[in-house]
């Protein structure tokens, strides 16, 4: 008896530990998903810095410095706009229209997102317009 | 040519569903010529699959553009071989691959046990044949490879140019070959339960299949870290990307039953546990497809959103429900036999792990899941990244590192104080010398320290068991120490291939601990004759030339590398921008030493005539691919160990 006790214990301090570790680990690491609308029509300076966004590339506003090398850009959802700044080499597939993903703080006073992370995504097909229907 | 396509995966359709009924009924009635239909059936969908997939092939080889599937993944100038790997580049190929690769483990399950004239055998392969009915279905009626389109266009959209990599060549295959195995202990384990069987017979021969798979799962995903190594842009060897976690759910859970097995073998205990276990594996793999298929995570690997992701959660939920719904029903044949006698023992050890592998699992499954499961909540979304699974992750991995030197060296049902005394001494004792040559090396931070404490701990343990066996064998065996060894290995395959994969773990902690914690860069904009430092290494540019290839055009810089005034050769980073597409691609160029990689990329040629060179240096990573290669290695020997079946098939006899 004493035996399973121990065991159910055992399982009970496994299972609280783990369980302590997640809540910790989303309330320190944890970054609020955020459309860039949502973000960009905050009209006071956000609780939290982290933040990470899902949008495209807006066209025509990549700004790249590759002596730096900084990449700077403007995030879009297709209503508003977010400016992304990141300090890093330009991802083999970054170009207008992609899909990416930034992850970083938001400051307010410049409304730009400063990104510590950005994946861009890799599409296995490109959209495939143009291709018209099936013809059976 | 795309009709009989079409035609083969409705027969195959039609094959798998004949395969499931006929099997059925012969099991209900007891006679066998519907068991042997059923069994012809599961043979005839191998080969409709394998006739789908030439006459796919043969389209993308051909670049034949009247299948909407060639012209939406390859075009004229993508190379030959890349053109072949095209079959698993989108959806629809990617099902069919899987489609192939499950009806070819049906056919080796019924080849394997092509003498066997028990019935259990029939019941495995049709719960097999329910996972092909799934699949030919969804490649019949919903994601078809096979569609034609009304106008072909002259020429296709062409392959991503980041799939244009040897990587591609083989990661995916391989790590489907391990993702679909696991369908076969799954339907060992339902097919223990349909036929209210007892007996451990099923779980030697269940262990040799999952380490089959489970091998080829690990190193899939050792592949996919190399490939996203040297890659830019992914995130180096592994990011906590929902598709890496995907793979690695499963691989979790597979080690844990893996090691559970053992005691049901040996103690007749956690019978329960292992179904549950093995049932958790194999909707863990079906749960990765899901996951890389629907769109729901945001994830490197994004594909284009299907329609096929609400199939595969319904396919999910009705074959976990079903499992339950068995294991319930079946209660009294998963009495245990055994009660634990002691915490501290082989058994206590053991369970320990598995808890620690689920935990490791959930928390791993949380993170990736999060966004969703906070937004349906609390109606924000949260997302967690590479932060949140090293806190939550790395504690666990090492505890369980811990207990990799521990368990094996703990003795079935009580360990004694003097067992443990003789026992873990010296283990202890050079994890902490270790831990105390490691200190003025700069490791600092507890996890550092108790990675290398254990790593040292774990690696005793493995040496000293190695020892003893060679002692123990001394009288027998006086040949020279190597051979003594190499006899000792093949004496006891499974037991010594085990400790060969724990040293592959230990190795592999060592190389993520170096690469992780010690990672140092440098960049700078370089004129010819102008030098980049780096840690030891000087890198000169030397020049930068551009070339033109079939589809793309390469810019090369190449670079004279010192190692302190030593010159150690020419590397060449270099970029080809695809003429297609226009998206460039980088090269990096790695200088590959035991201790550390040196990683250079080329930035690129900046308008003031300077070129950008990026370096890092990656120490110990050598150790995570080396460790990779000494756990496949391991699982090898330890999947030849045949001894424990045919000595029990004596016994039976």
């Amino acid at each position: 008896m004493s035996k399973s006790i121990r065991l159910v214990v055992m399982s009970l301090v496994v299972v609280l530990a783990v369980g302590y570790l997640v809540l910790t680990g989303v309330k320190q690491t944890g970054m609020q998903y955020m459309t860039v609308s949502e973000l960009a029509r905050l009209d006071r300076a956000p609780k939290t810095e982290g933040f990470r966004l899902d949008g495209t590339v807006a066209a025509g506003s990549v700004d790249y410095n590759q002596r730096v090398p900084r990449l700077k850009f403007q995030m879009t959802d297709g209503k508003e706009k977010i400016a992304v700044v990141y300090d890093g080499l330009k991802p083999d597939a970054f170009a207008d229209g992609r899909e990416v993903v930034v992850e970083g703080a938001y400051r307010h006073t410049e409304r730009a997102l400063y990104a510590s992370k950005l994946v861009t995504k890799c599409p296995s097909k490109y959209e495939a317009k143009g291709l018209g229907k099936d013809k059976s | 040519m795309s009709d009989v396509g079409r035609l083969a995966l409705l027969l195959g359709f039609l094959c798998s569903l004949t395969a499931v009924a006929s099997i059925a009924w012969g099991l209900r009635t007891g006679m066998s010529g519907p068991l042997r239909a059923g069994r012809r059936a599961v043979w005839a969908v191998c080969g409709l699959a394998l006739l789908s997939v030439i006459i796919l092939e043969r389209a993308l080889l051909a670049r034949d553009m009247t299948y909407r599937y060639v012209a939406e993944h390859t075009s004229k100038d993508l190379p030959i071989q890349y053109a072949f790997s095209s079959l698993w580049a989108g959806q629809e190929g990617s099902l069919l691959l899987w489609l192939l690769i499950l009806s070819a483990y049906g056919s080796a399950f019924l080849f394997a046990y092509r003498k066997r004239l028990d019935p259990f055998y029939d019941a495995v392969a049709m719960v097999i044949a329910c996972v092909m009915v799934f699949f030919t279905g969804l490649l019949t009626f919903i994601s078809s490879p096979f569609r034609i389109l009304a106008t072909p266009p002259p020429d296709g959209m062409g392959l991503n140019p980041l799939l244009q990599d040897p990587g591609m060549m083989i990661h995916p295959p391989v790590l489907y070959t391990g993702y679909v195995g696991f369908v076969v202990p799954f339907a060992f384990a339902v097919a223990v339960l349909i036929l209210n069987r007892t007996g451990t017979r099923w779980i030697e021969e269940v262990r040799r299949w999952t380490l089959f798979c489970w091998g080829f799962l690990g190193l899939g995903i050792l592949m996919g870290a190399r490939w996203a190594y040297i890659e830019l842009g992914w995130g180096g060897y592994w990011g906590w990307d929902p598709v890496e976690n995907a793979s690695l759910m499963p691989w979790l859970v597979g080690t844990g039953f893996l090691h559970s097995v053992m005691i049901e073998q040996r103690r007749g205990m956690l019978k329960t546990w292992n179904i549950v276990l093995i049932a958790l594996t194999f909707e863990l793999s079906i749960f990765g497809t899901f996951l890389t298929r629907s769109g729901v995570l945001t994830s490197v690997h994004s594909f284009a959103e299907s329609d096929i992701g609400p199939w595969f959660l319904g396919f999910i939920l009705l074959s976990s429900t079903l499992a339950v719904a068995l294991i319930l029903y079946r209660k009294a044949l998963l009495e245990s036999e055994n009660r634990m006698d002691a915490i501290v023992s082989r058994e206590g050890s053991f369970l320990f792990n598995n808890v620690l592998f689920v935990a490791l699992t959930f928390a791993t499954f949380l993170g990736t899941t999060f966004p969703v499961l906070s937004e349906a909540v609390t109606g924000t979304k949260i997302s967690v990244s590479a932060p949140f699974f090293n806190r939550v992750n790395v504690p666990i991995a090492l505890t369980l590192l811990l207990l990799t030197g521990a368990g094996p060296v703990l003795s079935w049902k009580r360990a004694t104080a003097s067992v443990l005394k003789r026992n873990f001494v010296l283990p202890a004792f050079m994890g902490v010398l270790a831990t105390l040559i490691a200190l003025p090396f700069g490791a600092g931070g507890v996890y550092p320290l108790v990675c290398i404490f254990a790593a040292a701990f774990v690696a005793t343990t493995i040496v000293m068991e190695f020892a003893r066996g060679v002692q123990a064998r001394k009288s027998a065996d006086s040949a020279p120490l190597p051979t003594a060894v190499l006899h000792l290995v093949q004496k006891n395959k499974r037991r010594y291939g085990g400790y060969i994969v724990h040293a592959g773990i230990v190795v592999l902690f060592i190389g993520v601990l170096g690469s992780s914690v010690f990672q140092k860069e440098a960049h700078a904009p370089l004129r010819y004759g102008e030098s980049l430092h780096l840690g030891p290494y000087t890198m000169t540019l030397r020049n930068v030339e551009e070339r033109q290839k079939a589809n793309a055009t390469l810019t090369t810089a190449t670079l004279a590398l010192q190692r302190g005034s030593r010159f150690v050769g020419v590397e060449h980073p270099s970029k080809a921008l695809y003429t297609k597409s226009q998206q460039p691609m980088t090269e990096v160029a790695l200088h590959v030493t035991p201790m550390e990689d040196l990683y250079m990329i080329l930035g690129g040629v900046n308008e003031d005539g300077t070129t950008s060179i990026q370096a890092y240096i990656n120490p110990l990573v050598s150790l995570v691919w080396g460790g990779g290669l000494i756990i496949v290695l391991g699982t090898l020997i330890a999947i030849s160990d045949k001894m424990r079946l045919r000595r029990e098939e004596k016994a039976a006899a």
